[in-house]
């Protein structure tokens, strides 16, 4: 009997060496990492080294958990890259400068796709995620862009980013980042404000001013800086408004989005204000009169890891006008 | 078809000599054809000869390493039913037209003007804002849906008249005017910026979301619309001299008419719903071909096909390549490149 004992031992043994070397630890084991992005399950049997990113905010994610290493292209800039990420972005290639499509997508030649819009996945776009998981690509949709109702929308960035950091095992990176983040939010959050009432101008398109709803980040950000956002009873992310309700729902501040770099007419914030100047309901605004105006880089009102920053500018702003800061 | 036989004497029996020259247009055309379709599957990102090889190689069992699975799967799911969509689409488009521009009696015919394409568009707004856009039979599913009710609404229109020219050609404005309305209401009252984008884009006819399944309700549907606009060919000949003279050729006017109009409806239905409305292939191919080969339908209606076919495979490669990677919708390219084309086929015949 204890000959094929022996021998069963040997046969455990050489397949536990077998299992140490690399190729046993790339095998779906318990190695693999299983996370949910948006109503799909993605397994990654190993950290993904091929990264492409389909739109700025996940783009300046990853380089924000240091990832430029493990990333095979970018897409879609919409402004400039914020110059913490400049040096990194500069060495990955640009797949498209504006919304990519599925060939030079798959050329590109992924090992997982991370995008902050479910809507960059249709056939005429990047491809569906169906058709990416069956060629066995991963696609990470961010958690902001699939609101559950109950979480807000800067703990659904934060969800991102561990969850970006299970992936690409980076979870120390990512878990610092995300404190780091908190620790911001909870010190805007500190400081005792009156409930001013504020409007969000993200941007003026063909006259139009579109503000902050109910779903987005600058909504949050109003309830963390103790304001109350004017259209919080609209629900969407960025609805379309008219300057005569602007007018009448009277907000105390002004909050102005700057997206000088898109350059269409009406996107620097001094475009705006100066619009805002000329219009006969809405210049005689207190607030206006007053200049209670605060300005903000619009890509940063969108939800990404600079959104914080926008917060922080947000509470700046809003002390300074209280004559605090 | 019966009326085929009664039209004989009309169409002089051609001579030998003419008849090898329509064999050798014949030949030639489809061996532009096929170089085409070839040569343009090269054209764009990560798809060079020998990849394309490897491909086909390794579907034919031949002795090839195969691809990586994401660029075997650019060559063969993306860029292989991309241009044979193409193709299909630019077909089914220039038939359409030629048949119209009979069917009407008017040269500014064109597969869109009966009202179908503005129908395909409602469908496929409304999909869009009610939130199906993400799989692809959401817009492709509107889309047809949208046509099939604007042409049930023109055939409603027309039932109870003699379906003259200029009553098809009015009614149909009638109902391409209503569901453009419709659409522009439907976006304004509850579109966002995305959805506005994506369907502007989609209305001036992209192939990027080209795919097996398309390709394969297009050729089926093309086959069998081929097959009826060209039985009807003598037909469409007897229409050019008005209904009259049609009717006393022996031609069933109104039958065939119903008949045509069914299908050059159906036709453009499934391309728009496939690919958007492509604009200009189905109004000038026509006509450019009718310079070559004269107003004969039995020959105008095959080679209209093919050289749809070709001028749409070339115009949606250069879209891939000309601003790569960024792509411009076809609908663009195929005026900017139509236009001096026929310029030049108008010159070449001593007409401007």
């Amino acid at each position: 009997m204890s000959h094929p004992g022996r021998f069963g031992l040997a046969l455990v043994a050489v397949l536990a060496a077998g299992c140490a070397t690399p190729e046993g630890a790339q095998a779906p084991t318990a190695q693999s990492v299983v996370v949910d992005s948006c109503g799909k399950q993605l397994t990654f049997a190993g950290a993904p080294q091929r990264a492409v990113t389909l739109d700025q905010s996940s783009t300046e994610t990853l380089l924000a958990l240091g990832l430029q290493d493990r990333m095979a292209g970018t897409a879609n800039l919409k402004t400039k890259v914020s110059p913490k990420f400049a040096d990194a972005y500069a060495k990955i290639p640009v797949l498209s400068p504006k919304v990519i499509t599925s060939e030079p997508l798959r050329a590109a030649n992924p090992d997982v796709v991370v995008s902050s819009f479910q809507e960059q996945f249709t056939p005429d776009r990047a491809g569906t995620r169906d058709e990416l998981a069956a060629l066995g690509v991963p696609t990470f949709v961010s958690a902001v862009n699939c609101p559950d109702g109950t979480t807000a929308p800067f703990e659904r960035l934060f969800r991102d980013y561990e969850n970006f950091g299970r992936i690409f095992g980076a979870t120390e990176k990512a878990a610092q980042l995300a404190n780091d983040q908190r620790a911001a939010l909870a010190e805007v959050q500190a400081v005792k404000r009156e409930p001013v009432k504020v409007v969000w101008v993200y941007s003026v398109f063909k006259g139009v001013p579109y503000v902050a709803g109910k779903d987005g980040m600058a909504s949050q950000m109003s309830k963390i800086a103790g304001a109350v956002n004017v259209f919080d009873d609209v629900d969407q992310e960025w609805p379309e408004a008219s300057w005569e309700e602007i007018a009448r729902r009277d907000p105390d501040v002004i909050v102005v989005g700057d997206l000088s770099e898109r350059g269409n007419p009406g996107d620097k914030a001094s475009e705006k204000i100066a619009m805002m100047r000329e219009h006969p309901a809405v210049s005689q605004l207190k607030a206006l009169r007053d200049n209670k105006v605060i300005e903000i880089p619009g890509i940063e009102m969108d939800p990404s890891v600079r959104t914080v920053d926008a917060l922080k500018a947000f509470g700046a702003g809003l002390d300074k006008i209280a004559g605090r800061g | 078809m019966a009326e085929a036989a009664l039209l004989e004497p009309v169409v002089a029996t051609p001579k030998p000599k003419q008849r090898s020259r329509s064999a050798l247009t014949v030949v030639l055309s489809l061996v532009v054809l096929v170089v085409s379709l070839v040569v343009s599957v090269r054209i764009g990102v990560g798809a060079g000869w020998e990849e394309i090889g490897r491909a086909a190689g390794a579907r034919l069992g031949l002795p090839v390493v195969p691809l990586p699975r994401l660029l075997d799967s650019l060559i063969w799911d993306l860029r292989l039913p991309r241009v044979l969509l193409a193709a299909l689409v630019g077909a089914a488009l220039a038939v359409c037209g030629a048949a119209l521009q009979s069917i009407t009696r008017n040269s500014l015919a064109d597969p869109y003007l009966l009202g179908v394409s503005s129908g395909a568009s409602t469908g496929a707004v409304v999909v869009v804002v009610l939130g199906f856009a993400g799989s692809q039979l959401g817009l492709t599913g509107g889309a047809l849906i949208g046509a099939l009710v604007a042409f049930g609404l023109l055939l409603v229109l027309l039932r109870r008249t003699g379906l003259d020219s200029s009553r098809i050609v009015l009614t149909g404005v009638v109902v391409g005017q209503l569901f453009a309305a419709l659409t522009s209401l439907v976006l304004l009252s509850s579109g966002d910026a995305d959805s506005i984008r994506a369907i502007t884009n989609w209305l001036l006819g992209s192939l990027a979301s080209a795919r097996w399944t398309s390709v394969a309700v297009c050729a089926v549907v093309l086959a069998a619309g081929l097959l009826v606009v060209w039985l009807c060919s003598a037909a469409l000949d007897g229409f050019a001299f008005g209904t009259d003279t049609a009717s006393s050729l022996g031609i069933d006017v109104r039958a065939t008419r119903i008949v045509l109009l069914v299908t050059t409806s159906v036709l453009t239905a499934v391309a728009v719903a496939a690919v958007g409305a492509v604009g200009f292939v189905g109004l000038i191919v026509p006509h450019g071909v009718r310079f070559l080969v004269g107003p004969l339908h039995r020959k105008l209606l095959p080679l209209s096909a093919v050289v749809g076919a070709v001028f749409l495979v070339w115009t949606d490669a250069l879209t891939r390549v000309v601003f790569a990677p960024l792509e411009v919708p076809v609908g663009v390219f195929t005026a900017l490149i139509g236009v001096p084309l026929f310029l030049l086929v108008l010159r070449r015949r001593g007409e401007l």
